[in-house]
């Protein structure tokens, strides 16, 4: 059992990493883009299937609910 | 009295706070992450550094260490907690300290001298030293202290917010603000005053090194 934790910085947090990139990636693409936010991506196996336990995992441990938030992926 | 230094892996800054107890002369020790045992210590120093290699996020690793289970236990009953730069980071990870601490705004490690003024608050690190403004070393990378909207209210009426980046004569204006730290905010306490985080060092103004540090040290006696 394969299970994936996305971790993205909340909507109404500054993102300076993601600024930075977009400027980076215009110019680059020597085009504009929209917004670019940077998040975590996690990859956790596990023996069983238990969405709890990953839950409690991904608001506890992997993300901090003042600036992020997560989204679980079961694959 | 009794100092106790906590050392996890990745503190750097955990014979600073030594030299600067003995400095002032405060009996201490290092306490190790290890360890639930706080060795009877009566204030117990969280100093900087990079705890875990800052994996994740600055502090939330520590967080979970054997001693941090005793630190909370220990705040909980009016132990008296100060954590200094990723002290203070590990403190607002594991919920003793409101908010948290974000990448500075220019992304960049800044380490340079900054003015620091001390307001009224319920802090007992500072009694005594409301209205000083004080000039402290800083060295981080993630020093943009937030906060929500309401935990910021709150604070600001339970009087929870000690440090504000300041200009020399202690004017608070955002060209001194090092981070983009809310509000210009470089320390904060609890309800009760008795656990404070600060992101300048100042253990890094004491003796040879400057002498602002010293009024916060020498609180601890």
């Amino acid at each position: 059992m394969k299970y994936i934790v996305i971790v993205k910085p909340k909507k109404t947090i500054l993102d300076p990493q993601g600024k930075a990139i977009k400027k980076v990636a215009e110019r680059y693409l020597q085009r504009e883009i929209g917004e670019i936010r940077v998040g975590k991506y996690f990859e956790i196996e596990l023996d069983r299937e238990d969405d709890e336990l990953i839950e409690r995992l991904a608001s506890k441990v992997l993300s901090n609910e003042i600036i992020e938030d997560f989204e679980v992926i079961k694959r | 009295m009794k100092v106790g230094i906590v050392q996890f892996l990745g503190t750097n800054c955990d014979k600073d706070c030594k030299f600067a107890c003995d400095v002032v002369g405060i009996k201490n020790e290092f306490l190790w992450y290890e360890s639930k045992d706080l060795n009877g210590c009566d204030v117990v120093v969280l100093p900087g550094g990079f705890s875990y290699g800052d994996y994740l996020r600055a502090g939330v690793l520590a967080k979970f260490s054997p001693i941090m289970e005793s630190i909370r236990e220990f705040a909980k009953k009016g132990g008296y907690v100060i954590g200094i730069c990723n002290g203070f980071q590990i403190l607002t990870e594991s919920g003793l300290l409101k908010g948290t601490l974000l990448k500075n705004s220019n992304l960049r490690f800044i380490h340079r001298d900054v003015y620091v003024k001390v307001e009224k608050s319920k802090s007992a690190f500072t009694k005594g030293l409301e209205g000083a403004v004080l000039k402290l070393p800083i060295a981080h990378a993630d020093g943009n202290y937030y906060c929500s909207k309401e935990d910021l209210d709150y604070m600001l009426e339970k009087e929870m917010v000690v440090l504000r980046y300041s200009n020399s004569n202690g004017q608070i204006e955002g060209s001194c603000n090092p981070n983009g730290s809310l509000e210009n905010i470089a320390g904060i306490c609890n309800e009760n005053g008795n656990v404070f985080g600060l992101m300048p060092h100042p253990e890094r103004a004491v003796g040879d090194l400057g002498s602002d540090g010293e009024p916060i040290w020498s609180r601890l006696l």
